[in-house]
């Protein structure tokens, strides 16, 4: 019979503590502001693809929370993670309190607008992709306006006449980049042959090497790159092979003495204008393109090796940088 | 000439998994599988390049990587062999430990402004051609000698197959297969200096990307033949060299070539199947009757 009640009780208890814990869940959540401005400090989350240490995607996004950090005095906090994890972590800083929570690439844009909906107290914005509802959107990186410059450069100066792009994986934002190289490479030398190989991969410096090296084979002699933590690999086959190479999201002109210009993507100024929105409660899902107008984007010469690209062909880089500033040049891009 | 060009340049991109494969081949002789070579190639990588970077030496970075190979492999043998625990459970967890390992010392290695690029690297001949890679086929032919061709060899072999047979003929299945894992660990420490001295000479977190899951399938598919292990590898090194080279250049979608290794591989195994050339104890512990 004690058993009975004891275990009567045990179940009591455990109906008790469950419900108790999902009312105090509900109760704080309640109290975030709901399109209202942030009382108290701002909380930031950022979620990234890779180490923040890659110099490249991921670094430069943390350069810009720390930018959130600094200019508005906000709570920051970064965390890797991929694939499966991507809802946990979404959620447990939405639980947090977070007001704010950065996924960097299309992979978080999906799960964003999902998760979005169980914590409309929190805005959830990704890096590229297309998907928004009210409290989550997206940064679409006009870093095709920094490769057709680079292309520009690499169709005026290339003695072979064969330019080529060395992919890791074959997705749609690598593609438009992509595409925006050959564009620049054909506005400068209508001729001119693109050659475009992707290793598949993200992390595999051999694998890069080897498509670089094929790449080169082939004739290319400017070579752009979209191969993240694996571009020690594609620096290398430059090197090996006496080539020039562009550096690509961020400024990555020291790491190869062939790396004559990098395609830059600068996250500070997007990252703080929008962390303000969430403050001020102002935010609404939408996808924002922010580019070289927005001080999102540059195109930086390796000081170095100025010498290496003709003079004529440096003005016309700084011309057509200018052109589109000034919003009368627009460059191809691909929606995804 | 263009041929010899292009056979020593896949020869080189091909070099890690062969070296692998053929320490895999070993270890599976002796009946033990060891999954882990993944991660213990990916820790060899890590050593490579830190010893080399280090010292300014590129030997170093070699011993380095295959001292670390050894150790990791007779950590793993002392749990799978010695213990007799789940050889798959762990050589998983060897594939985890050595992924976050690594990552996690590159984070902090990188804040603090280690190098990690640009290490010395083998010295190369014309052709890319290098000492370690010269080495590669006479292993192959040592490992099948040492396999064989030697009364070793037999014990090893016997304790893959049957091995209280070979524990009452006298001999030690711990330490046969102890002795296994050491030698395939070796190989996986060159396998790991080659992939960053001989042709990335740099580290990134999982730059191994399957390799070692690619040598383990490889063994099977040279039947556990040392010099067919070692063309196998070469094949699958045109097949992955083809994809590459193909890419842009017809109307298939880039998609296709490179699952095209990986398919070819399958449609091997399928073909050939396990058959009477795996080793019948592979994977089960040897427990000594009381």
């Amino acid at each position: 019979m004690s058993r009975w009640i004891i275990a009567l009780f045990a179940i009591l208890l455990v109906i008790v503590g469950c419900s108790g814990g999902d009312k105090g869940t509900a109760v704080s959540v309640k109290d975030l502001p709901v399109g209202k401005p942030v009382e108290g400090k701002l909380k930031v989350a950022l979620l990234t693809p890779g180490n923040v240490n890659d110099s490249g995607w991921s670094a430069l996004a943390n350069r810009g929370l720390l930018a959130i950090e600094k200019d508005l005095g906000a709570e920051v906090s970064q965390q890797t993670t991929k694939d499966a994890a991507i809802k946990d972590a979404m959620r447990s800083f939405a639980q947090d309190g977070y007001q704010l929570v950065i996924g960097h690439g299309f992979e978080y844009n999906g799960p964003a607008a999902e998760i979005a909906k169980e914590f409309p107290n929190t805005v959830f914005v990704s890096s590229s992709g297309g998907e928004t509802t009210a409290n989550s959107g997206a940064f679409r990186f006009y870093l095709e306006q920094g490769f057709y410059l680079a292309g520009f450069i690499a169709g005026k100066q290339s003695k072979t006449g064969k330019v080529g792009m060395i992919g890791g994986p074959d997705v749609p934002s690598i593609r438009s980049t992509f595409k925006a190289f050959a564009a620049g490479a054909k506005a400068a030398n209508p001729s001119i042959e693109v050659i475009e190989k992707f290793t598949g991969s993200n992390d595999d410096v051999a694998k890069a090497k080897q498509a670089t090296l094929q790449a080169i084979a082939e004739g290319a002699d400017y070579l752009i790159h979209q191969t993240n933590a694996a571009v020690t690999g594609f620096f290398s086959a430059c090197e090996e092979k006496n080539v020039w190479a562009f550096g690509a999201n961020e400024d990555q002109n020291k790491l190869s003495p062939q790396c004559i210009a990098s395609a830059v993507i600068l996250a500070e100024k997007p990252f703080v204008a929008l962390a303000t929105l969430v403050k001020e409660g102002k935010y609404h899902g939408e996808i924002q393109l922010v580019g070289m107008q927005e001080g999102a984007v540059d195109f930086v010469l390796n000081p170095l090796l100025a010498s290496e690209i003709q003079s004529e062909v440096r003005e016309e880089i700084t011309k057509l940088q200018a052109a589109i500033i000034a919003g009368e040049l627009t460059i191809p891009k691909d929606e995804f | 000439m263009e041929a010899v060009v292009w056979f020593f340049l896949i020869a080189q991109f091909t070099a890690p998994v062969a070296f692998a494969a053929l320490g895999e081949t070993i270890g599976q002789k002796a009946g033990v599988l060891n999954i882990g070579l993944e991660g213990t190639i990916l820790v060899a990588c890590y050593a490579a390049v830190v010893a080399s970077a280090v010292t300014g030496s590129w030997m170093i970075g070699l011993l380095a990587a295959v001292l670390i190979g050894a150790i990791l492999n007779l950590i793993q043998g002392f749990f799978t062999v010695v213990l007799a625990s789940d050889q798959v459970v762990a050589g998983t967890a060897v594939n985890l430990i050595g992924l976050g390992l690594t990552s996690t010392l590159f984070d902090a290695g990188v804040a603090s402004g280690q190098k990690f690029s640009g290490v010395a690297g083998i010295p190369k001949l014309p052709l890319g051609i290098d000492v370690l890679l010269l080495s590669l086929p006479i292993l192959a032919w040592g490992v099948h000698w040492l396999l064989f061709r030697t009364q070793f060899g037999l014990a090893l072999r016997g304790a893959g197959e049957y091995p209280p047979a070979v524990e009452s003929a006298g001999f030690s299945v711990i330490r046969l297969r102890m002795i296994a894992l050491l030698i395939g660990g070796v190989f996986a420490g060159l396998a790991g200096a080659y992939l960053t001295l001989g042709t990335a000479s740099s580290f990134a977190p999982n730059m191994t990307a399957g390799r070692g899951f690619i040598a383990i399938a490889l063994v099977t598919f040279g039947r556990w033949k040392p010099m067919w292990v070692l063309a196998a590898s070469f094949l699958i090194g045109i097949l992955d060299w083809l994809q590459v080279a193909l890419q842009g250049r017809s109307a298939i979608p880039i998609q296709f070539f490179m699952a095209l290794p990986y398919v070819v591989a399958l449609i091997v195994l399928v073909a050939v199947g396990k058959g009477t050339q795996t080793p019948q104890s592979l994977g089960l512990a040897y427990r000594r009757e009381k």
